[in-house]
């Protein structure tokens, strides 16, 4: 093996005369590029398996020491088993207490983690043998508490409880579940419920199986010699007793059916967090993945990429949009992100949707994929200051098959992609007739006008999900009441809009006569209304009386087909609260202003007038829009909505003349065509 | 136990004499006033090239909040030579990557680059300088850009009004403009004026009143001949009047409530005035935090989080500035803590520090801490330009990149207890509740 591992040859600058006189106006040229020689780690392997990789760098006095567990992913019976196993490791071992151990690392001035497969250390070079020591007790003779364990948990809850409003969180998480599917490990997600049935024993086992050396890899890096280096490690890690993780499968990924926007509900976002993706097949070791790393660079890899070019640069939609491509052995995915302001929601799926396509469709410049592969080599030579990145290369060649060759290499077959590989590549891995389109954002603002976007000339449908990543009906969603609106102010609105107390002074009664068509039928609606709140509706058909419902005040009763049925007592509760004309002049106990929801899009505050009766008053306007029934019948809710619309004026009040209902798919309009005021009403109609 | 007998042997090596690390640099003016900082480091072929201008949001007219950042925003639309929309293509195609920050006391902006690219990135930063192309349409498509920056950074984030500090400075300031946000409100964005723009940017962004740092793979006198090409042209400005505002002391405790859409979990945090960044005072600031909440073993960690448990997460930081910081102090709570009880413990944290020396221990344990930070502060060349640049600009000593590590080294257990005294005062505090707001 080399004496030197890293040796990197550079050549300068040419020094030249031209500095006399420049010339602004011409951008400088890069002079040769500086040649690189990448260097491989010192390796050694310990009986148990363990492989051990060291780069030797002495320009800092300091050592860093990573172990790395490259076991295959595996799907948890309860998810946050493993977050507790990362959790507990460092909290005492067979050989010092948990307060011991920290005091002793932070007194080096040191940094000790661990993962659940995984542990890391950092120090000064001098005080790094006692610093390896501690990370290999904490990682290898762990002794798991009761009563850590119980500290543990409650903080797991407590901190899963807090992000329950990140919007980016939720995202990610339904994001997740939805490419892989909840019952893989990519998708599963930790929940409280999951972490409440954790129990130490769960901790054991999880690390018992999988916290072993058989595909284990540990790197050291910085300033220590791999003589010395190897006599600590067999040392501290020669007695870590050799195991295999148990086997496992993994579920398939399978993709979307179609395109579809996922949608979940964050009430407190003022920015929509966008994930536009599709799962895809691709290894390192693949062929492909030199292209696809180059297409994915010119689509959204960097600033100056189509998506935030387009959705930043252009709209001003977002502080960034990128994208990427994974390439994981197990399972991965393409994805779209971007977090963009309420109102442009919708216009940036179709911008995201637009420039996917235009990868998939449009030959990319050739001076611009010219310059991406100039980016690679940039940051390829650049990454090379930290002298980790000889050992992750090292490590990125042995857990993903790689060819020997394949970092020297590298930036020969990044310059090798052609404009036909990047469409063939884009087309192959983009899918926009599988793409889900993850949203999460504010649904009083944001979800009407997802519902309508349009993509190649069809509607994308849009399916909700709750933030346990559940599949649910579309909720109704609503905004925040303004301060200082309560249910007087929009009864007062209300009676303003309509001509104000003085005009309302002057009426007693009104009837109104309208008729609808339904099926060939034409349906007669007559209502007679009170101030003092009575009110009789009675609905006939070639005049025939279908149903009359009469409520005089203080009772009331419904009369269909020779039956007459009185309300019950909870019913006459309600109906004094609403019946008659003007009802509003009056706030009863016991009603609320609950939300502004939509109603025929238009936003509405709603007031509950009692357990099933809703009634709806327009933001803008100030007039009623709706009143809706939910009735219970053997089990099974269902929910009438009456609509007012075309208020026309009469005697200086406004009154709706058209009322229309829902019924199943059609909707009846009844068109008031005689309005007659403070005439025709006798106290025997009430009767 | 084998641990105990390792302890004493590291004992031994406790000495804190010289640090093989030094960062060689040399730095002068030009005759425009512009200051150069070279250091030369050719073992990775990587260079950075960074111009600071001694302009931020403190320097911003009233009624003009967010301005110096947003201005950040409309010199990357381009230059007389550089097309609008080039800047970030130019250095990506040349591999590098760039970016540029604004605080309330100055504004960066740096490009790294394979060292070949050297010239290409002195190029580009003295187009910034000299001509850059401040148009309407640069203003409008920013104006939209910040807005969402804004949204993302602090409107949507868990406790962001904490970590941009919009939740604490109104209530810290009175008169001086720290009490502003570096990002501003909507409303000063929207009525800034193209003009006010063009008078912004000739007043701050002249050669005197910037630093201009080269760091990494470079040879010295080759960079100082482009440097006097392509900078020395560029003509120097009105000399810079630097704000001057006194603060009144904080007399009497205020009480704040502040609500934050994005969290489930209350932050009580307790918020202290604190000098300038170039005190010596701030230095020592720097260590309480360090003996409050770095590592599982600090005094509030351990005791909050690990044995009584009350909270889910304790932090101490400072917020260094140039004429006044902020120093918080605060937890979140576990279970049903309530914040009292948050208050009372960390008040007795704090008596601690004013009552008793830290250990002999703590204060070796601190020596080690600060030690390894300082190691792993110039680890990059990006990071060794941004600091020359800061040393520089805003402590006028640029070798404070290799003497700050002394400073640390000369506090005392008695001073660490002299300034707990001095500055952590309970009528000279903001007592801040940060809640969640509730809008389901």
């Amino acid at each position: 093996m080399k004496r030197n591992i890293i040796t990197l040859i550079v050549f300068c600058l040419v020094a030249t005369g031209m500095m006399a006189q420049i010339d602004r106006s011409e951008m400088p040229k890069p002079g040769p590029a500086p040649k690189i020689n990448i260097g491989e780690p010192k390796t050694f392997s310990l009986k148990n398996g363990l492989k051990v990789l060291v780069v030797e760098n002495d320009k800092l006095p300091r050592v860093t020491a990573s172990l790395i567990i490259d076991n295959k992913p595996y799907t948890e019976k309860k998810p946050g088993t493993s977050s507790m196993v990362s959790a507990l490791l460092g909290t005492g071992t067979e050989n010092i207490s948990k307060d011991e151990f920290n005091e002793e690392v932070d007194f080096l001035g040191a940094r000790i983690s661990f993962g659940s497969e995984s542990a890391s250390a950092s120090s000064l070079s001098k005080f790094f043998p006692r610093v390896i020591e501690l990370m290999a007790d904490g990682a290898l003779n762990p002794v798991f508490k009761q009563e850590e364990f119980d500290s543990e948990q409650k903080k797991l809850i407590e901190s899963l409880k807090s992000s329950q409003k990140d919007v980016g969180t939720i995202a990610s998480r339904l994001s997740s579940a939805l490419a892989y599917g909840s019952n893989h490990p990519y998708g599963q997600y930790t929940s409280v419920e999951t972490v409440e049935e954790i129990n130490l024993e769960d901790v054991e086992n999880a690390y018992r199986n999988y916290f072993v050396p058989e595909n284990a890899f540990l790197v050291i890096v910085g300033d220590i010699k791999k003589r010395q280096a190897k006599k600590l490690v067999k040392k501290h890690f020669g007695d870590w007793k050799k195991a295999t993780p148990p086997g496992t499968s993994l579920p398939d990924v399978k993709p979307a059916q179609y395109t579809q926007i996922d949608f979940v509900d964050m009430p407190n976002a003022v920015q929509s967090e966008i994930i536009a993706q599709n799962t895809v097949d691709l290894e390192m070791k693949d062929p492909d993945y030199f292209p696809v790393l180059v297409m994915n660079q010119i689509l959204g890899g960097s600033f100056g990429s189509y998506l935030n070019m387009n959705l930043r640069e252009d709209k001003g939609y977002t502080y960034g949009a990128r994208s990427s491509v994974g390439s994981s052995r197990y399972a991965s995915r393409f994805r779209a992100t971007v977090g963009v302001r309420n109102e442009v929601t919708d216009s940036s799926v179709v911008e995201i949707l637009k420039e996917v396509d235009r990868i998939r469709n449009e030959d990319v410049d050739p001076e611009k994929l010219e310059d991406t592969k100039k980016k690679f080599a940039g940051n390829f030579v650049m990454r090379l200051e930290q002298p980790s990145t000889v050992a992750s290369y090292a490590l990125n060649i042995e857990t993903n098959n790689l060819p020997e060759d394949f970092y020297e290499t590298y930036l020969e077959k990044i310059n090798a992609v052609s404009v036909e590989d990047v469409k063939r590549v884009a087309q192959k891995y983009l899918k926009t007739d599988k793409m889900q389109i993850v949203v999460a954002g504010k649904g009083a603002e944001v979800a009407e006008n997802l519902e309508n976007v349009e993509f190649n000339g069809k509607t994308i449908p849009v399916l909700y999900f709750n933030k346990e990543t559940e599949k649910i009906d579309k909720p109704v969603f609503s905004k925040k009441i303004p301060e200082g609106v309560t249910v007087e102010t929009v009864y007062d609105n209300y009676i303003k809009a309509i001509g104000g107390k003085s005009a309302t002074d002057k009426i007693n009664s009104a009837i109104m006569i309208g008729s609808a068509n339904i099926q060939g039928n034409v349906i007669t609606l007559t209502r007679k209304l009170t101030k003092d709140g009575k009110q009789i509706e009675e609905v006939a058909m070639q005049g025939n009386t279908m149903q009359k419902e009469v409520f005089n005040g203080d009772k009331g009763f419904v009369a269909a087909q020779g039956q007459k049925m009185e309300f019950t007592e909870e019913q006459n509760k309600a109906k004094v609260k609403t019946a008659g004309l003007f009802a509003e002049l009056k706030v009863p106990e016991g009603i609320e202003l609950t939300s502004i929801e939509k109603m025929n899009d238009e936003d509405a505050y709603v007031i509950q007038v009692s357990e099933n009766v809703r009634e709806f008053y327009s933001v803008e306007t100030g007039l009623k829009l709706a009143t809706e029934n939910t009735v219970e019948q053997m089990g099974q809710t269902s929910t009438t909505t009456i609509k007012y619309s075309d208020y026309e004026e009469k005697n200086g009040v406004m009154f709706p003349m058209t009322l229309s209902q829902d019924l199943g798919p059609q909707t009846i309009n009844i068109k008031i065509e005689e309005l007659k005021i403070n005439e025709g009403i006798s106290n025997s109609d009430f009767e | 136990m084998t641990k105990n007998l390792f302890l004493s042997a590291f004992m031994l090596f406790f000495t804190f004499s010289g640090f093989a690390q030094k960062v060689e640099f040399t730095e002068y003016d030009l005759d425009n006033g512009l200051h150069v900082i070279l250091h030369e480091d050719n073992t990775a072929p990587v260079v950075t090239v960074g111009v600071m201008y001694h302009v931020g949001a403190k320097d911003e007219a009233k009624g003009r909040t967010g301005f110096a950042h947003f201005f950040e925003h409309l010199l990357f639309e381009g230059t007389e030579n550089i097309e609008r929309g080039e800047w970030f293509n130019i250095v990506a195609a040349n591999g590098g990557s760039n970016n540029a920050n604004t605080t309330q006391d100055r504004t960066y902006y740096y490009e790294t680059f394979p060292s070949n690219a050297l010239e290409l990135g002195l190029w580009m930063e003295s187009e910034r300088m000299l001509h850059p192309v401040i148009n309407q349409v640069g203003v409008d498509t920013q104006n939209e850009v910040v807005k969402e920056e804004k949204r993302s950074r602090i409107d949507n984030a868990p406790y962001g009004k904490v970590a941009y500090s919009t939740g604490i400075n109104p209530y810290m300031f009175d008169k001086h403009p720290y009490k502003n946000s570096v990002i501003g409100t909507m409303e000063d964005l929207d009525a800034a004026q193209l003009d006010e723009f063009k008078a912004f940017f000739d007043k701050y962004y002249n050669p005197n009143n910037a630093t201009l740092v080269v760091a990494g793979d470079i040879d010295v006198d080759e960079t100082k001949k482009m440097i006097k090409s392509y900078f020395g042209p560029i003509p120097s400005g009105e000399e810079v009047e630097r704000v001057d505002i006194k603060e009144d002391p904080i007399e009497e405790k205020i009480v704040a409530t502040e609500y934050d859409s994005n969290i489930q979990i209350p932050l009580k945090a307790l918020v202290y005035r604190t000098p300038s960044m170039k005190d010596r005072d701030a230095y020592v600031l720097d260590m309480i935090s360090t003996v409050l909440t770095d590592g599982k073993s600090s005094r509030m960690y351990k005791r909050m989080v690990d044995d009584e448990e009350i909270a889910l997460q304790v932090l101490a930081f400072a917020r260094s500035q140039e004429d006044y910081g902020t120093y918080v102090i605060g937890a979140l709570p576990l279970g049903d803590t309530s914040l009292e009880k948050l208050t009372e413990v960390m008040d007795e944290e704090i008596e601690k520090l004013q009552n008793e020396l830290i250990s002999e221990r703590e204060y070796q344990k601190l020596q080690n801490k600060f030690e390894n930070r300082f190691v792993n502060s110039n680890s990059s060349i990006q990071g060794i330009a941004g600091s020359l640049a800061t040393y520089n600009m805003l402590y006028n000593n640029t070798n404070l990149i290799n003497e700050e590590i002394e400073i640390y080294k000369s506090i005392t257990r008695e001073e660490i207890q002299e300034v707990a005294q001095k500055y952590l005062k309970e009528n000279k505090r903001l007592e801040l509740d940060y809640l969640p707001e509730s809008n389901e």
